[in-house]
């Protein structure tokens, strides 16, 4: 059979071979580890969908395919008698195309999951498209059959062809890196997002001395529990309430549609630096778990995007990003919004800095927050009263606390 | 024999199945130990529903003095009804066959055994037959639990199939079990002039349920001098002629009740004896209920299970969609259970019936809940048939008015549930519901006019 590379999920249109498991000639089983492809969001290890020798390896590390484009042929074992034990996991009946290479792990639904009717979800099932990755356009943010059917269209259909550069190789001093997997989206990502959004960036500071304490309070029984606590979760706590009253910040702008989408959920990305590059894994349903469920969380998604291990499902669906390079140095930066959503908050430094309380000057641990914001959403007024809430709440250390308890 | 499916049990989950299965092009077989149809159509649903029918019927007329009708000398023919029972039946397994039939589906009667994946034997009455086949469901459904010292004999302790036998009313029946099946009983006997006395383990009847709507039904059997036992058990049984003399031990103490059936109904138990599953590697849970994905494929590939035998909810619409999603797979098509609502009825007087979360649940899974009702008593359809008894209510989410859940009690409350499942699968809002045109004067007019009220702006209810 010739295989073809399926269609991964969420607008994917192309991928890279990273890395071929098998080479030309070796046998193969079902479900086995087949080949390792880079998307525009993470790797996906996709398995073996039948039994059989790989006969031609038609895509080599590193080329770029597309969807539908035969990457491998498998011959299956001829048509000699079969043995005597049947072997039932084999795919039965003749099958249109492969299933999507991803692990079944559906939950039993209930409302409050995803908007959709049930031949909507039929469809998304056919197509191979997983429908909680939908952007949903209809009423309260339903999904439409046009939804599901333009995601497994993918962007390429409306793709820009990228403006051809003078084909220039590397001179003398120079070293040539080819724009590959991560780097290729960071990439695209950003300068799709400057040439969409009319970002504006607002700087306040916030006095963290009480939550310094308040971490350091709490830091014990974290462990205990086997989490490390950062600021981080406790930032998120202070964040999901400031959404709440500016619901304008956890929003998404259709351009097409001349719509403002403001989302009642809370999923917060949370930018991470790994060695390949920046991918932001997503903490769902924020506003639903404890400081100490999000620290656990951050721990576990950051690690596994160390690894390359996240999976599509854990990239996607983020309705405000925070970026945290604290732990590095500077004062402030400006943040780029990760587009579709309207704002970002990057989080810097903290320092013990001399601030002026009651007329004198005193020592405390202060930080910069900045927070881009897309301008055609909200205004600067709304930004910087949204911003000083977060300050208000994050400085709000018995609320915080409360929240621990 | 070779085939792609292999389905073990021709409940309303196999035979669904199976049909499905055909339909897709696959070479089915079905195996069936008892008869095609399951427990359901045999000696459950419609069996029971056939029954219940008289019951009520029965009663009904004899209340008709009410609304000017005069009869005289109404009485139950037991076994004229229960000819009739079994034409039923007998008509619905006959039209399942067919469709079996039309389907090209083959069907081997006898006990199916797993001896390998792929290769199912099953013990017909000509010696064994041997099925080597691609997939392989496990449709084999439950059988009724037994609690040490009430073990059924047949006569004096019974199960509901017996239940649904009776050549006579028994005068005072005890059932052991306030489940759906213990009120279904209860409401039909209690029709048929036996005096009724349930005893229940846990605190409320129909545990799980929305209390308000229970209140309703437990009301009404007591009304009619049921006598309900709540947070009891049976201690002890001692047979006599024809009688059995049963202790409970109740909150209000201990106390013997002298009756002439006992009938127990207090859960059920996986029927996977023979099926070699911890050979095979298939992962059963706790209580021994085979352990599914969305998929219904087993934690071996290859190997499905539906219905029942997967554990509760017990229901035989579940065993039938759940039935399609496995012949699907097993065809290769993505088929999973997303279903939203699991809708349920109980045929007890007045009914009851339940789709989505409960306020209870609801508030549990974190919604802002928000609660309407409008009883039955307040609706000129309600009123005009002489049952006026009962509510509907509609549970929403207070922040978008998504209907999260209905509960139904009252009379034909089995048929008005259906609206309500479509309108949580469909995502649809309270305001949706209220705006929907409802003929008047119709019993669905309660669901439109709880929705009003949840909307905000009732028409037939004042706001207090």
């Amino acid at each position: 059979m010739e295989f073809k590379l399926p269609d991964i999920g969420e607008g994917v249109s192309e991928g890279e071979i990273l890395k071929w498991m098998v080479k030309e000639g070796d046998s193969i089983k079902e479900d086995q580890p087949l080949v390792e492809v880079m998307t525009d969001k993470v790797n996906v290890q996709i398995p073996s969908p039948r039994t059989g020798v790989v006969t031609k390896i038609s895509v080599r590390e590193g080329e770029v395919a597309k969807v539908g484009q035969t990457i491998v042929v498998i011959t299956e074992p001829g048509s000699a008698p079969r043995p005597a034990q049947a072997q039932p996991a084999e795919q039965p009946a003749p099958q249109p195309a492969p299933l999507p290479a991803q692990p079944a792990a559906e939950v039993a639904s209930q409302p409050g999951t995803v908007l959709a009717t049930p031949s909507t979800r039929k469809l998304a099932r056919d197509l191979g498209v997983d429908i909680a990755s939908v952007r949903g356009t209809g009423p309260q943010g339903r999904v439409t059959d046009d939804d599901v059917r333009l995601q497994a269209k993918g962007p390429s259909a409306q793709a820009m062809a990228p403006p051809a550069p003078a084909p220039r190789t590397a001179g003398p001093n120079e070293e040539e890196v080819p724009l590959h997997g991560i780097r290729r989206t960071v990439a695209e990502h950003m300068v799709k997002s400057q040439r969409t959004a009319a970002s504006v960036t607002h700087v306040d500071e916030a006095d963290m001395t009480e939550l310094v304490l308040l971490r350091e309070a709490f830091k014990g029984s974290a462990e205990k529990r086997g989490v490390k606590l950062t600021f981080l979760p406790f930032v998120i706590k202070a964040l999901i309430p400031a959404l709440k009253e500016f619901p304008y910040l956890n929003a998404s702008l259709d351009d097409q549609r001349g719509s403002i989408f403001l989302k009642k959920y809370y999923n917060i990305g949370v930018a991470t630096d790994t060695e390949q590059g920046l991918v932001v894994p997503v903490i769902k349903d924020a506003d639903r778990k404890d400081i100490f469920e999000i620290a656990g969380e951050i721990e576990r998604l950051a690690d596994k995007a160390r690894r390359s291990a996240l999976s599509l499902d854990e990239v996607r669906g983020s309705t405000f990003t925070i970026t945290n390079v604290g732990a590095i140095g500077g004062l402030f930066a400006t943040p780029i919004i990760n587009s579709p959503e309207v704002a970002i908050l990057g989080l810097h430094k903290i320092a013990k800095r001399p601030v002026v309380r009651d007329g004198k000057i005193e020592v405390r641990d202060t930080t910069y927050l900045s927070l881009t914001f897309d301008h055609r959403v909200l205004d600067g007024a709304y930004a910087a009263r949204f911003t000083s809430r977060l300050i208000e709440n994050m400085q709000d250390t018995k609320k915080l606390l409360a929240e621990i308890l | 024999m070779e085939a792609d499916v292999t389905i073990i049990g021709g409940g309303p989950g196999g035979y669904v199945c199976a049909i499905r299965a055909g339909q897709l092009g696959l070479r089915t077989v079905l195996v069936e130990a008892d008869r095609i149809g399951g427990e359901c159509l045999n000696y459950g649903c419609i069996p029971s529903k056939s029954l219940i029918t008289v019951s009520k019927l029965a009663g009904r007329v004899k209340e008709g003095e009410r609304f000017g009708l005069r009869t005289t000398g109404v009485s139950v023919d037991f076994a004229q009804m229960q000819k009739w029972k079994q034409e039923v039946v007998a008509k619905l397994v006959g039209g399942v066959e067919s469709l079996l039939k039309g389907n090209h589906v083959t069907i081997v009667m006898g006990r199916a055994e797993m001896v390998e994946r792929g290769r199912v034997s099953v013990r017909t009455g000509q010696g064994a037959e041997e099925i080597s086949t691609k997939s392989v469901v496990i449709a084999t459904g439950t059988r009724s639990a037994q609690l040490p010292g009430l073990e059924l004999d047949g006569s004096l302790v019974i199960g509901s199939k017996e239940g649904l036998n009776l050549t006579s009313p028994p005068k005072k029946m005890l059932i052991v079990g306030g489940g759906a099946i213990g009120l279904e009983f209860a409401s039909m006997f209690q029709g048929f002039g036996t005096e009724i006395t349930i005893v229940e383990i846990m605190d409320q009847l129909l545990p799980g349920s929305d209390p308000e709507v229970v209140r309703v039904v437990q009301r009404k059997l007591e009304g009619k001098g049921a006598k309900i036992h709540l947070k009891s058990k049976v201690v002890s049984v001692s047979k006599g002629e024809g009688t059995a003399k049963v202790d409970v031990e109740s909150p209000e103490g201990r106390q013997t009740l002298e009756v002439d059936k006992v009938l127990v109904s207090v859960g059920k138990k996986p029927n996977t004896e023979g099926l070699n599953l911890e050979r095979l590697g298939v992962k059963i849970d706790a209580r021994g209920y085979v352990v599914t994905d969305t998929h219904m494929e087993t934690s071996v590939p290859g190997i499905f299970a539906i219905g029942d035998v997967r554990g509760p909810p017990m229901l035989a619409h579940k065993a039938s969609k759940e039935g399609a999603v496995a012949a699907e797979r097993a065809a290769g098509k993505p088929a999973s259970a997303d279903w939203t609502v699991m809708p349920d009825a109980v045929f007890c007087d007045p009914e009851i019936a339940s789709a989505g979360l409960t306020e209870a649940k609801a508030a549990e899974a974190g919604f802002k809940v928000k609660r309407s009702r409008f009883p039955f008593a307040a609706l000129g359809r309600a009123l005009s048939t002489g049952e006026a008894e009962g509510f509907v209510k509609v549970v929403s989410n207070a922040d978008d008015g998504r209907v999260l859940g209905v509960q139904i009690v009252g009379s034909e409350a089995s048929n008005l549930i259906s609206e309500v499942a479509l309108a949580i699968e469909m995502g649809a809002t309270v305001e949706d519901i209220a705006l929907t045109m409802h003929p008047h004067p119709t019993l669905p007019e309660a669901i439109m006019e709880a929705s009003e009220s949840a909307a905000g702006h009732p028409v037939h209810q004042l706001r207090l």
